[in-house]
């Protein structure tokens, strides 16, 4: 898994979003919800969250820890901490190119 | 509301996420907003799940042979006594052979319910499970070999027939008995079903009331099995079900 990105579809952005918020430690669904909500200004939809939370799971890049009374935390693995950094390079080298070219090209 | 929204999701997701996902909804108050985000997250479960589980695969397996074996139940025993019927009353004057293949399918659906249940009885009683679907399931294959040679070869089968027949019904008691004594599925169609072969052995042996007797016999065999048959399906449907809000 380490090196490559996995194809998540429309399920890309949300799945970013829950992978940055559980890199500060496990947090239960509704935990991730308020996160994300905070980080982005904008909500993210239970029916979404458990979409994407599904497909990291069955990844290997999320764990699901032993739930606490009907809430289940879920925490980032290795893998996944090491595929949200790749993430994140990513993204970063993207939007650095991104503002080098405006730069350029401002009046 | 929320247990309506979580209904749409498929059984095997509920099994894994339900519990937690109802306890998330219940943090805050439905919009529409949400409740059509969660029908998209159920359309998308539906399409990703049909066909690959959420859940352990041997649970998946028990729930499936649960299923499967029920359904064959109930499917099975009355084609088998209908046709067993058919085959009773008019073996002398008409063509026997669309009831022989009858009771050759009933035979066989009846050989799946006695394999499906079994395999879910035996996670609590493996040797008593299996030692009792052994004779049962003997019976069904010599009932239907004995069948199908009877009416399309020789007379030659006719022992394969009847032995096969004793079998099946002395072998239906021991797997009731067995369901009795592991108390996973019914017990009391599982008590129907152990005293069922009694008036037909009995009626088949001769004396007064011979038809009332297997009749009566047929009757109870075919209920009992349909019986275990619809529990297994109904608690096979209780095993997944998530519980209510």
């Amino acid at each position: 898994m380490t090196g490559k990105v996995p194809e998540f579809g429309r399920f890309a952005e949300p799945s970013l979003l829950i992978l940055v918020s559980l890199s500060d430690g496990p947090k239960h669904g509704y935990a991730i919800m308020q996160d994300v909500e905070s980080g982005t200004g904008r909500p993210m939809g239970a029916g979404t969250l458990y979409a994407a939370l599904v497909r990291l799971e069955e990844l290997g890049l999320v764990e699901a820890l032993p739930p606490e009374e009907r809430r289940r935390p879920y925490r980032l693995t290795a893998v996944g901490a090491s595929n949200l950094a790749e993430q994140l390079r990513g993204l970063s080298s993207f939007a650095q190119q991104g503002l080098r070219q405006l730069g350029e090209h401002q009046p | 509301m929320r247990s309506l929204l979580i209904r749409c999701y498929p059984a095997r997701w509920r099994v894994r996420y339900g519990e937690e996902f109802l306890a998330m909804l219940e943090e805050r108050p439905l919009g529409p907003f949400d409740a059509a985000d969660i029908l998209l997250g159920a359309l998308d479960a539906q399409l990703r799940l049909r066909g690959v589980g959420s859940q352990p695969s041997p649970r998946r397996g028990f729930t499936m042979s649960l299923r499967l074996g029920g359904l064959a139940a109930i499917v099975g025993a009355p084609l088998w006594t209908a046709a067993f019927v058919i085959i009773n009353d008019g073996l002398e004057s008409a063509d026997v052979r669309a009831p022989a293949l009858m009771l050759v399918a009933g035979s066989l659906g009846l050989l799946v319910a006695l394999a499906g249940l079994s395999a879910f009885q035996a996670r609590v009683a493996p040797a008593l499970s299996w030692a009792a679907f052994a004779l049962p399931a003997l019976g069904t294959v010599a009932v239907a070999i004995g069948t199908v040679g009877v009416v399309f070869g020789t007379a030659d089968f006719w022992g394969a027939f009847f032995l096969g027949l004793v079998a099946f019904f002395v072998g239906s008691s021991l797997f009731a008995i067995a369901t009795y004594r592991t108390g996973v599925l019914s017990r009391r169609a599982a008590l129907l079903l152990a005293i069922a072969p009694i008036p037909l052995i009995a009626g088949g042996s001769g004396g007064g009331f011979r038809d009332v007797l297997i009749l009566g016999g047929l009757f109870c065999f075919t209920l009992a099995w349909m019986a275990l048959g619809v529990l297994a399906v109904r608690q096979d449907r209780a095993a997944v079900a998530p519980r209510p809000a």
